[in-house]
């Protein structure tokens, strides 16, 4: 199933594009990977995907039959988390709780589920311990974790990541590619990540997309597996 | 004291004010607007003077001019994201110099404006009471209701929008909200302090609260002990209820602040004496 589909997308900043011509099918139910270096827009392909920017000209589009007739429920991890609203006011426990208000409304009861569901999030990311803490003593990789636990309380039927892994150790990282692979594999969730490590991440990835600069040709964008991608008039 | 007409609608109106002000202010500062406040008085200080001049109820012409300017000032931060400051500053100096044309243009309304200057006990009438309880019943079912939209909000307006939450639409109420309490706050603090009496609560509950239920309680708690204690100061010793109010909620900034550096020295030398033995 198609879950986000561009077609001839032109986006730019100023006067200068930086995406021409774009055309791409993002599968469901798989783990990609979009990689390239600094400044190939791997971020505005992203927030272009998830409908944050519009589009000069061309379409961007969400596949709603995911969720009933609804929106998908995405969760994402914004680049640089750690560096957000650190003086804020909030337990850690109190920040991933507010990843399920998404799905229970203005009204809805935290029920016993949803705290476990809290719970195992921050377990996965093995942040259980500091759920009391203020976000703001925690160091800049253990942010970025509850982060992520406060994206996986909201159970997303898509997860979006810009650069999940900044701050973590080894031992994180790669403790964190498993999470994402299981929940890809076990539960049928879309994972997105944008990563510069691509050598750390391939064997976890079913699709990469990469961003590559060529002399004559400008900006191109390379797809291994599953997705199809053009740049140019070809949709 | 409150044998005094005048000083229970002056009682009335500082604890509702003394509730929404800093339960607002958390979120303002969170937001990092905490200049809203005080360029939002600015304005509805030019709608007082209007509404003096075209012969209307200044109380209801500032309310309104304050939910108009809030209303720009989001419109332009989403114009001048870079520049998120830049509204702020722009509607201040707009609404400041409209106030000061309007009122050249009336005799005698220059001597009715200290009242709004500064607050007055005496200058909240019987409209106004009733402005500030509509405002304060708004404001509290707005934050009962919105709590965990605002919250997401707050936190990161990009992940609460991708997350579901209509974060346009919850901007501008917020501005609406911040320009009512703006307005109805004005005739208690005046113009120039209703500031403090919404960020310094705030301010204080920031430093000290573990998390963010506890934040909103202490700074409401502590907007609702300086009203109070302003308002039964400045009765007694005849001083403008604004500047009174704004003053206690600094000394208790100040304590606060001094406690904690004592705290902190204390359980540094502590650590210390531990280690030698």
């Amino acid at each position: 199933m198609i879950l986000s589909s561009m077609r001839d997308v032109v986006f730019g900043y100023g006067n200068e594009p930086v995406i021409k011509g774009l055309s791409l099918d993002i599968e469901a139910g798989q783990f990609i990977g979009i990689t390239g270096p600094n400044g190939a827009a791997k971020t505005t392909l992203l927030k272009l995907m998830l409908g944050l920017l519009k589009p000069w000209s061309g379409t961007v589009t969400l596949n709603r039959e995911l969720n009933g007739a609804g929106r998908p429920v995405i969760g994402y991890v914004p680049q640089q988390v750690a560096s957000f609203n650190a003086g804020f006011p909030s337990k850690v426990i109190e920040l991933v709780r507010s990843g399920c208000y998404a799905r229970l409304g203005l009204f809805g009861r935290f029920s016993k589920q949803q705290e476990a569901l809290v719970e195992r999030s921050l377990r996965q990311v093995e942040m259980w311990e500091y759920r009391n803490s203020r976000i703001g003593e925690l160091s800049g990789g253990q942010k970025q974790r509850i982060c992520i636990a406060r994206a996986l309380a909201q159970q997303p039927q898509v997860l979006v990541l810009d650069e999940p892994v900044t701050g973590m150790d080894a031992a994180s990282r790669s403790g964190f590619y498993q999470l994402m692979r299981h929940d890809v594999t076990s539960h049928g969730r879309t994972v997105i990540m944008v990563t510069h490590n691509l050598g750390e991440t391939s064997s976890y990835l079913d699709t990469v997309i990469s961003l590559e600069r060529k002399e004559q040709e400008g900006w191109t964008c390379l797809v291994t597996n599953s997705c199809s991608v053009h740049f140019g008039q070809e949709a | 004291m409150l044998g005094y007409e005048f000083m229970q609608r002056a009682f009335w109106a500082g604890g509702l004010i003394g509730l929404i002000g800093p339960l607002l202010g958390v979120y303002l500062m969170l937001r990092r607007q905490v200049l809203m406040a005080d360029t939002l008085s600015h304005v509805s200080l030019a709608g007082v003077a209007l509404g003096s001049v075209l012969h209307w109820n200044p109380a209801l012409s500032g309310f309104a001019v304050a939910i108009a300017g809030g209303l720009v000032i989001e419109q332009l931060r989403r114009s001048y994201r870079t520049y998120s400051e830049l509204p702020v500053a722009i509607i201040m100096t707009s609404g400041l110099a409209l106030a000061v044309v309007l009122m050249s243009l009336k005799q005698n309304l220059a001597k009715s404006f200290s009242s709004y200057l500064f607050g007055s006990i005496v200058a909240v009438s019987d409209t106004q009471l009733k402005l500030i309880a509509v405002v304060a019943a708004a404001g509290l079912l707005y934050f009962i209701i919105l709590r965990r939209p605002l919250y997401s909000l707050t936190f990161d307006e990009e992940t609460a929008s991708i997350g579901g939450v209509r974060t346009g639409l919850l901007s501008f109420s917020f501005a609406v909200l911040t320009g009512m309490t703006v307005a109805a706050a004005m005739p208690v603090v005046g113009v120039l302090l209703v500031s403090a009496l919404i960020v310094l609560p705030a301010s204080i509950a920031l430093r000290i609260a573990s998390g963010f239920t506890a934040a909103i309680l202490i700074s409401v708690g502590t907007g609702l002990t300086g009203v109070y204690a302003g308002l039964t100061a400045s009765y007694y010793i005849n001083t403008p209820p604004g500047g009174t109010i704004a003053l206690i909620l600094l000394v208790f900034l100040l304590t606060v602040m001094a406690l904690q550096k004592m705290v902190r020295r204390r359980s540094r030398r502590k650590l210390h004496h531990s280690q030698t033995i």
